[in-house]
């Protein structure tokens, strides 16, 4: 049984406006860390995550720019609703919905993103590996009726 | 030889052989029955009214069976067991013995064999269970089967009030069984009129002399529109059949796994080309299909009708559609358009 | 009942009649006992076997996105099929001018598994009347009180009245109460993280993917569902439980919002899925949220078709 914390981060590929927070996302994420960058976090579809999820991600990290600044206007706002409800059900079916975390990174704020993993990293550890949904680490591809 | 057992040692001898076979038998699951590991459910459902909702054909033809498995970063296949331990399917009813037999004829040929249906076909006994009371669904005997049909199972069992009377006919069988008293002659009497009985209870749901010439006759006609306008193309009928054989392969690159999964002809998918052009467009070329295939096509490359009668695609649509109504109306329709 | 039914095929007929619509969704009479089916009257004479009763089990609103829009289309609608009706026509999937709604007040629909829980399966016989219903089993009558029949949607109703009809047969009957419709997402959200996920596993597993859930559905019309996309491929199509619990999650959470709570998707999984568990959840948090149900009238957007500057109070931290 796998034992090392998984964490993927799907990043919006304007939100890091100074190069050296967006080097730091290319080159020097921690190894638990796994990248998955988008043109916006509008483009993140339920499946996305789901996918993550069922793969064995511990926890899923998204990363976007402030409502109003949107590279797109309005890509990140009408994911929102989506997003919220999905992690409701995420929630009720059994994945805590501490492990799902939307970090909106004001374009100023220098060195927040490593500051927000940092932080969602211990939380996860405190929350311990994720086994409930990882259905394709854990569970064969065959069913239940032989 | 008809042996008898008693009812109350029945579980004995299902643990006798478990030392040697993996058992399966019918085993209560939620409302309906289903065939499990001995010992899932605390008691067998051995006489419930009909079979088992979901079709023994899995055991042969799994709904999802792994093909093979790849590595690749070392761009090498990995083994994937196919012989499963030696098992036996306890209380299988006749139409769906049968049935297993018929898709024989698809993967066991002389030009052809699957060598994952083969390994799964050698390594099982099929241990009957007749239908002492067919219901009003069953429809075995007027495909030519009938509830204490023998063809395509190794033995089986008659229930007649405290025991069970066992025939047996292959080789496998007769071994699993010698052990056991004979039955009297009086008591082998009375368990062939029970039989003949059953098998007379079952009212002819329609007609099959000129059955597939009205089908072949009927494939341009009206008729079909008419029937299909209500399916809603789900797979229930096709899934739950234990004639229906056709698969998909699909590669799941999460996994590295080649799967074998069930498809079925009421998709629109399932004959979508690559070009985007679909030789089935809409509903009606579809559920014309499946019935053609059933009770028409099936004849020309088997030489019998490819239903057993067991009724599940009558009790399981969600629209109440009944293949016996529509077939009865095939066999009409025709010659009421020609005479009007 | 019957006297529905006398009603029914008087309008019926008028409507061919007078060619006010092409054709007319209702059901026929079964061919194997207890099971009547959708049925498309386009004459006078089709109607002799025209059947209305409590076991009409389908949501005659799936057969709407079969037709092109131009077709003149007579629908029978009871409180769920005319919010599905709604939906749709707020999806533009059909146009309201080229629908004739015959709306019947509906008792609820009687789960025929029930029935065979209690009876087996040998019924040849059924009748009924607004509080009970009657079948032969065996040559024997048996009669049971509706309610202890009715399937599991239809005790959680909340507007069994058409909310939009042409014509009304029947007198209309009392709402039902949405604090009912909570009970039994409450009692599943009350339970531990471990059991909530227990509960979807053991449900998800008995799935044999057949999608009778999707076919049955009338909010479910894409020409290409998510889990036939082969590339990329998000979802397994084998029947493990990765693929499974894909398949429900996402099917429920693409009817948020558009979901009537007919209970179709139930009544058509033949593993006996209690398919209701995730959508009512997510209709929960609507009528929560967003203060929305699916479906009251024609023209209000689906929460999930818009967003409010407002949104983002709750959900930025």
């Amino acid at each position: 049984m796998e034992t090392k914390l998984k964490i993927v981060l799907f990043q919006c590929q304007w939100c890091l406006y100074s190069e050296p927070d967006q080097q730091w996302v290319d080159h020097d994420l921690p190894p638990s860390i796994h990248l998955v960058k988008l043109p916006c976090t509008g483009r993140i579809n339920p499946l996305f995550i789901l996918n993550a999820i069922q793969g064995g991600a511990d926890g899923i990290m998204i990363s976007g720019c402030l409502p109003e600044k949107c590279h797109y206007k309005e890509g990140n706002l009408s994911a929102l609703r989506q997003h919220e409800e999905f992690i409701n059900l995420l929630d009720y079916i059994g994945y805590e919905r501490d492990r799902i975390r939307f970090v909106w990174l004001d374009l100023q704020d220098r060195g927040r993103i490593q500051r927000e993993l940092a932080n969602f990293e211990t939380s996860i550890t405190e929350l311990g590996k994720a086994n409930n949904l990882a259905t394709r680490v854990n569970a064969p591809s065959g069913g239940q009726y032989v | 030889m008809m042996h008898i057992l008693n009812k109350k040692k029945l579980n004995q001898i299902l643990t006798g052989w478990s030392t040697k076979y993996d058992i399966y038998a019918p085993q209560k699951v939620e409302d309906y029955s289903q065939f499990l590991p001995l010992g899932t459910a605390d008691e067998l459902a051995l006489n419930e009214p009909h079979n088992t909702r979901f079709p023994p054909k899995s055991f042969f033809l799994p709904q999802s069976e792994t093909l093979l498995k790849y590595d690749h970063r070392l761009k090498q296949l990995k083994e994937v067991v196919i012989t499963p331990k030696p098992r036996i399917i306890f209380g299988i009813r006749p139409c769906d013995a049968y049935a297993v037999k018929l898709l024989d004829t698809v993967f066991d040929t002389a030009e052809y064999t699957d060598p994952y249906w083969k390994a799964k076909r050698n390594a099982t006994l099929l241990i009957g269970m007749g239908c002492n009371d067919p219901c009003q669904t069953c429809f075995c005997t007027t495909v030519g089967h009938g509830p204490f049909n023998h063809d395509g199972l190794d033995a089986l069992l008659t229930e007649c009030q405290d025991n069970y009377f066992i025939e047996t006919f292959t080789e496998k069988g007769n071994k699993l069984f010698s052990d056991l008293p004979a039955a009297t002659k009086d008591q082998q009497r009375q368990v062939q009129e029970m039989q003949k009985k059953a098998a007379k209870s079952m009212q002819p749901a329609f007609d099959t002399t000129n059955l597939k010439q009205n089908l072949n006759q009927s494939f341009d006609s009206k008729y079909w529109a008419a029937i299909s306008e209500s399916c809603l193309g789900c797979g229930i009928c096709t899934f739950l059949c234990p004639t229906c054989f056709c698969f998909d392969i699909v590669d799941e690159v999460q996994r590295n796994e080649r799967i074998r999964n069930w498809d079925t002809c009421m998709f629109r998918i399932y004959s979508l080309e690559a070009s985007g052009h679909n030789p089935r467009p809409t509903r009606k070329e579809r559920t014309r299909q499946r019935i053609m295939h059933k009770y028409s096509y099936w004849i020309d490359h088997a030489g019998e009708i490819g239903c057993t009668g067991c009724g599940r695609c009558i009790r399981n649509c969600p629209v109440g559609l009944d293949i016996r109504a529509m077939l009865r109306a095939v066999n009409t329709f025709e010659s009421e358009t020609v005479n009007a | 009942m019957s006297e529905t039914i006398v009603k029914l095929k008087t309008e019926i007929e008028r409507l061919l009649n007078e060619d006010v619509i092409d054709v007319v969704i209702a059901f026929k009479q079964e061919d194997s006992p207890l099971r009547p089916q959708p049925a498309f009257f386009r004459n006078v004479a089709e109607l002799e076997v025209l059947e209305y009763n409590s076991l009409c089990q389908n949501n005659l609103a799936n057969y709407l996105t079969r037709f092109p829009q131009d077709t003149r289309i007579g629908i029978v609608v009871r409180g769920c099929e005319s919010r599905s009706v709604n939906a749709l026509i707020v999806e533009k999937q059909h146009q309201r001018e080229n629908l004739y709604l015959i709306g019947i007040p509906c008792h609820g629909i009687v789960d025929i598994k029930k029935i065979f829980k209690k009876t087996g399966e040998e019924v040849t016989d059924y009748s009924e009347n607004q509080d009970e219903v009657t079948v032969i089993v065996n040559g024997k009558e048996i009669t049971f009180s509706r309610k202890e029949l009715l399937h599991d949607s239809c005790l959680r109703c909340i507007h069994p009245n058409p909310v939009d009809a042409d014509i009304l047969l029947g007198d209309p009957l009392p709402e039902g109460d949405p604090n009912i419709a909570r009970q039994e997402v409450e009692s599943i959200e009350a339970m531990s993280r471990d059991e909530r996920y227990a509960w979807f596993r053991h449900e998800a597993e008995r799935c044999i993917r057949c999608y009778a859930c999707r076919e049955a559905c009338p909010m479910c019309y894409c020409t290409e569902c998510f889990v036939d996309h082969t590339a990329p491929r998000w979802t397994e199509s084998d029947v493990s439980q990765a693929g499974m619990q894909a398949w429900h999650i996402i099917r429920a959470f693409h009817q948020t919002g558009r979901c009537t709570s007919c209970g179709a998707c139930e009544r058509a999984c033949p593993m006996d899925i209690k398919l209701t568990y995730l959508t009512e959840k997510l209709n929960k948090d609507m009528r929560e949220l967003y203060e929305f149900e699916a479906g009251l009238d024609s023209e209000t957007q689906p929460p999930f078709a818009s967003f409010n500057l407002d949104d983002k109070k709750r959900f930025i931290v």
